[in-house]
């Protein structure tokens, strides 16, 4: 943050002493670049201020249009019939927008997803997800949905709301709702009280064997490796059934 | 008209460049640099010090648990992905603030081998009591080889 006091000479030196390095550095690049790893990238999105402006500035009337071609899988009112399939009613518009990118970009595997979000616009996709973000997510007894599943017995409650209320300190893992809401939110992180019970537990297996790999920093590999394969199906079933969708509510657990 | 200059007009990242500074870009520690995470871990360096990288952010230090080698110069290097943290390991008086944009740095060397527990000693959020980590000290011996590109974490228990 300082002004620079360095005479003309001196930032000459300082110029030097940069780029010899940097030639050096990339010669050897050039030399060993073939017995060194390639770097994992997870996501080439970065939440600069334009990322966050184009994925949050789409006309959701076109996306309502648009969104015709969704409706098989993810229902129509944003709500899918298969509990496999993600609910996109109400999500947060940065958390769709990045993973249709990172279908695009094929960071996130998927064989149906692929194709899709490679076909479509980045204008088309801003759409989307406006429209989408913007669908009410109250219940619907009309709507051919699996959204609230049976809930889980009393023990199995009480370990899912523990970890979402209070996380697990002894074993450094943070409070669900401290970033998936309702307490705090972060830019590109779903909401999951919503959310279909089952597609929560694939992900949260595909993250602890890391055959999804699309967590900005290695933020959900590294819970969800901490985590016990009966604790991810406590989390599981317990926001698949829409307990999460009470705020605060300690009287899920008890 | 230089002068009339404000400091914040003055384009940062080439003056960083030049003149060699610990900045990086939080929001793009994933994509390339330093920070990206098949960098991250215990780097064995040729003088045999280990060098360590990671990450702070909120609420998770990633790696979740760092593997060094006991009586061997450790050189930490974290950074912030969000907001201000600290890195405190627990039956040491090592504390190192943490804030995004820039590399914090501390020379290390644990004597015996051992389990240490580390927290995060500033308050980052909602999940701040719950951002705690491991650091395994192992013998020497016990050390893998790394070779060059390859970086040591211990799995996650």
């Amino acid at each position: 943050m300082r002004f620079p006091k360095a005479k003309l000479t001196a930032s000459f030196v300082a110029l030097a002493g940069r780029i010899f390095p940097c030639l050096l550095a990339l010669g050897g690049a050039l030399l060993q670049a073939g017995d060194t790893p390639p770097e994992r990238v997870p996501s080439l999105v970065e939440w600069t201020v334009d990322t966050t402006y184009a994925a949050s500035s789409g006309d959701a009337f076109r996306g309502m249009l648009l969104a015709r071609h969704c409706e098989h899988c993810h229902g129509a009112e944003g709500f899918s019939p298969q509990p496999a399939t993600p609910n996109l009613a109400g999500m947060d518009q940065l958390a769709i927008w990045k993973q249709l990118q990172d279908f695009r970009t094929h960071k996130r595997q998927s064989r149906v997803m692929a194709p899709i979000a490679e076909s479509l616009s980045g204008k088309s996709v801003a759409d989307l997800v406006a429209y989408y973000s913007k669908l009410p997510v109250f219940g619907d007894r009309q709507d051919n949905r699996a959204f609230p599943a049976s809930a889980p017995d009393l023990a199995t409650k009480g370990v899912a709301w523990r970890l979402i209320t209070f996380g697990d300190g002894e074993r450094g893992i943070p409070p669900c709702q401290a970033c998936h809401g309702p307490e705090a939110y972060r830019p590109g992180v779903p909401s999951l009280m919503t959310q279909n019970g089952e597609y929560i537990q694939k992900q949260l297996e595909a993250f602890a064997d890391s055959s999804r790999a699309n967590d900005i920093n290695e933020s959900m590999r590294t819970i969800a490796g901490l985590l016990t394969e009966s604790e991810r199906h406590a989390l599981a079933d317990y926001y698949g059934s829409g307990l999460g969708s009470q705020p605060g509510s300690a009287s899920g657990g008890k | 008209m230089i002068p009339a200059t404000r400091y914040y007009q003055i384009d940062q990242p080439l003056l960083h460049w030049l003149r060699g500074s610990n900045h990086v870009d939080p929001l793009a520690l994933h994509v390339a640099g330093e920070f990206v995470e098949s960098n991250l871990g215990s780097e064995l360096q040729a003088d045999g010090s280990v060098t360590v990288r990671m990450i702070a952010q909120q609420y998770l230090f990633v790696p979740h648990c760092i593997l060094v080698p006991a009586g061997v110069p450790v050189h930490l290097r974290v950074t912030s992905a969000d907001a201000v943290h600290s890195f405190a390991i627990e039956g040491t008086d090592t504390v190192v603030k943490v804030s995004p944009g820039n590399v914090s740095e501390a020379e290390l060397q644990f004597p015996s081998a051992g389990q240490y527990k580390t927290a995060c000693r500033e308050f980052c959020g909602a999940g701040h009591y719950a951002m705690r980590s491991k650091v395994s000290v192992v013998p020497r011996e016990q050390f893998p080889a790394l070779r060059s590109g390859e970086r040591g974490t211990c799995a996650i228990p």
